[in-house]
């Protein structure tokens, strides 16, 4: 079964399928290496092979996985963030997407169900320059995740961070823990993507990010996205809508139950935007 | 001069004809009409059913003569302003020199909220300025209530009596100052129960889930409740981004409307237009205000000693007041 196309807020790192990707903000490292914990031994009992990617050299990672079972040692790995990227590198989205399908095919051709990851990204997204390659990869992996069996759980301290990071971060993911912005943008196996949440003037700057991010691109001249779970959309969002459409010549189609977006569109004469019921 | 002829000035001419009687009505409307038709004027006129049909009968030859519906044309003053605006620049892009306009807001303020037609009334001395329009607003003495027609008076540089004589109107008031001075009434007769929702604080968030929890003590169909939900979630907005706190948020449902309040500790916007005019962008500010003009049954802006408050009313407004 593909991932479900809703998003919501978890307090448990687990009851996650094959193919869901979740934020998780923390506060102490402790709390991160529960939930990789939870996390992982689902995915051992799912059949999936399991690979925890953090900081640090690999006899600490695998500390941090404490009591994880490695009955079968093909089954879990550790990988560690620094020997892939120095202090300060950019993640380049579209390479790093490869590495992680080429890893997701490997897993199921050693016999696993799948590939489940655990990674903690905070020293990838301390420059705004870091932060928009991580960012850019975020969706484009959430894409990849709809059809392959990859789940992911991705870990951000926000201690380090701070909310306006995390804030941009979690938007782009179909599950967040606690701390959440009032808006989700991912992928949808139906649509260009999925918006969940309520977009306002607190959260239209990180919304304008959140697309810059996606890149949406049109099919056939439209840019369908899923607002089925989306219950507030005011005028400052449908104009960056109407913006992104505009950029990329088509119209911004929002399946979704928004009279009143319906009636704003028509006041302001937002031709590159449109409502639909979704079917 | 006769309001057959045509005005000594080129811009917007913005007169009022108060009349009594029918005779007095057509005696202003079918000259001011004909004039305009036979001086191939883009000439409009936009009554209600049954003085449209009187006007339609007086006149004989329509032939040039546009009749809009007064209930559709005027339901909402910022869609009034957007709509002819639109239009008179269409009628100026095709070469007009002069365009007439009569008409009459229906049931001003007998059936329907007058406040916010008030500020129509002196915003349409800025909003068309820029045209060169010809307007006679029509007022029926016999129905319409005293302190609609003091308004009038203060509103309209120019009043039409009934033999067609116009004349400079020395209660005319500066509109920016009549916007500034006037303060809102309107009160809904609910406001003097205790609100269902009482929220200091809120966020925007807050004031939409605060909506949508007063909204199931009302027969507000989905629609009306998600306007509603939209234009508490902006007047929240503007009072925090815009206003001074603490900022309140009030709802009163009952099952045909719904009132809601925001205040401030603030003057309010400083535009004295705020709200009716579309933003420019020379002038972007306001949009949200702007939108829920449109969106709402009725919008009151007032100021007082305690600070601005911004009424909004869902449904059909309570004019028992």
């Amino acid at each position: 079964m593909l991932r479900v196309s809703w998003s919501t807020r978890t307090d448990a790192a687990q009851s996650f399928g094959r193919y869901d990707h979740v934020c998780w903000a923390y506060d102490e490292p402790g709390e991160f290496h529960s939930a990789v914990g939870e996390f992982l031994t689902e995915g051992l009992t799912q059949g999936l092979r399991v690979c925890y990617v953090a900081d640090g050299d690999t006899r600490a990672l695998w500390d941090d996985l404490g009591d994880l079972d490695r009955t079968n040692q093909s089954a879990v790995q550790v990988r560690s963030l620094g020997e892939r990227y120095p202090p300060g590198a950019v993640v380049e989205p579209v390479g790093r997407m490869r590495a992680v399908a080429v890893a997701t095919e490997e897993a199921l051709a050693a016999g696993f169900a799948g590939l489940r990851v655990a990674v903690e990204t905070t020293s990838l997204v301390r420059t705004p320059r870091q932060l928009d390659g991580v960012a850019r990869f975020e969706h484009l992996v959430d894409r990849y995740m709809i059809e392959q069996p990859l789940s992911v759980l991705c870990g951000f301290n926000r201690v380090e961070l701070g909310e306006a990071t995390i804030a941009q971060l979690a938007s782009l993911h179909p599950f967040v823990n606690e701390s959440t912005p009032l808006f989700r943008l991912y992928a949808s196996a139906y649509a260009a993507a999925s918006l969940s949440g309520e977009l306002d003037a607190t959260n239209d700057s990180l919304f304008t990010t959140a697309l810059q991010h996606a890149d949406l691109r049109p099919t056939a001249g439209e840019l369908v996205i899923d607002a089925s779970e989306l219950s507030f959309i005011d005028h400052r969002s449908l104009l960056s809508l109407a913006n992104h459409a505009r950029r990329c010549d088509a119209t911004t189609v929002l399946l979704g139950d928004l009279p009143s977006a319906v009636k704003l569109i028509d006041i302001l004469d937002l031709t590159e935007v449109r409502i639909e019921a979704p079917t | 001069m006769r309001s057959s002829g045509a005005p000594d000035h080129r811009g917007l001419r913005h007169e009022a004809a108060l009349y009594n009687s029918e005779d007095e009505l057509l005696s202003v409307a079918v000259p001011f009409l004909t004039g305009g038709a036979e001086a191939g004027e883009p000439t409009i006129a936009v009554f209600g059913e049954k003085n449209a049909e009187l006007i339609h009968a007086a006149l004989g030859d329509t032939v040039n003569i546009s009749f809009l519906d007064a209930t559709a044309h005027y339901s909402r003053p910022a869609t009034t302003i957007k709509t002819y605006r639109k239009l008179l620049a269409q009628y100026v892009a095709e070469g007009a020199q002069q365009i007439r306009v009569t008409g009459e807001i229906p049931r001003a303020g007998t059936g329907l909220p007058w406040e916010w037609w008030a500020r129509y009334e002196a915003t349409a001395n800025h909003a068309y300025e820029d045209f060169p329009l010809w307007v006679i607003c029509a007022y029926d003495t016999r129905t319409t209530p005293a302190r609609v027609l003091t308004d009038v008076t203060r509103t309209h540089p120019h009043l039409v009596t009934a033999d067609g004589e116009r004349v400079a109107n020395d209660r005319f008031e500066d509109p920016a100052a009549f916007l500034t001075r006037s303060p809102a009434s309107g009160a809904d007769p609910l406001e003097a129960t205790p609100p269902m929702i009482n929220l200091p604080h809120p966020t925007p968030a807050d004031a939409r889930r605060a909506v949508r929890a007063a909204s199931q003590a009302s027969l507000l169909d989905h629609a009306e409740v998600a306007d509603m939900v939209y234009a508490v979630n902006e007047a929240v907005t503007n009072a925090i981004h815009h206003g001074r706190p603490p900022v309140h948020l009030r709802i009163w449902p009952r099952l045909d409307h719904m009132v809601a309040t925001v205040t401030d500790r603030g003057h309010g916007p400083p535009d004295p237009y705020a709200g009716l005019l579309p933003p420019t962008p020379a002038s972007p500010a306001g949009v949200g205000l702007w939108l829920i003009h449109q969106t709402c049954s009725h919008v009151t802006l007032g100021t007082d000693h305690e600070g601005f408050t911004i009424r909004l009313t869902a449904g059909v407004p309570d004019l028992t007041a």
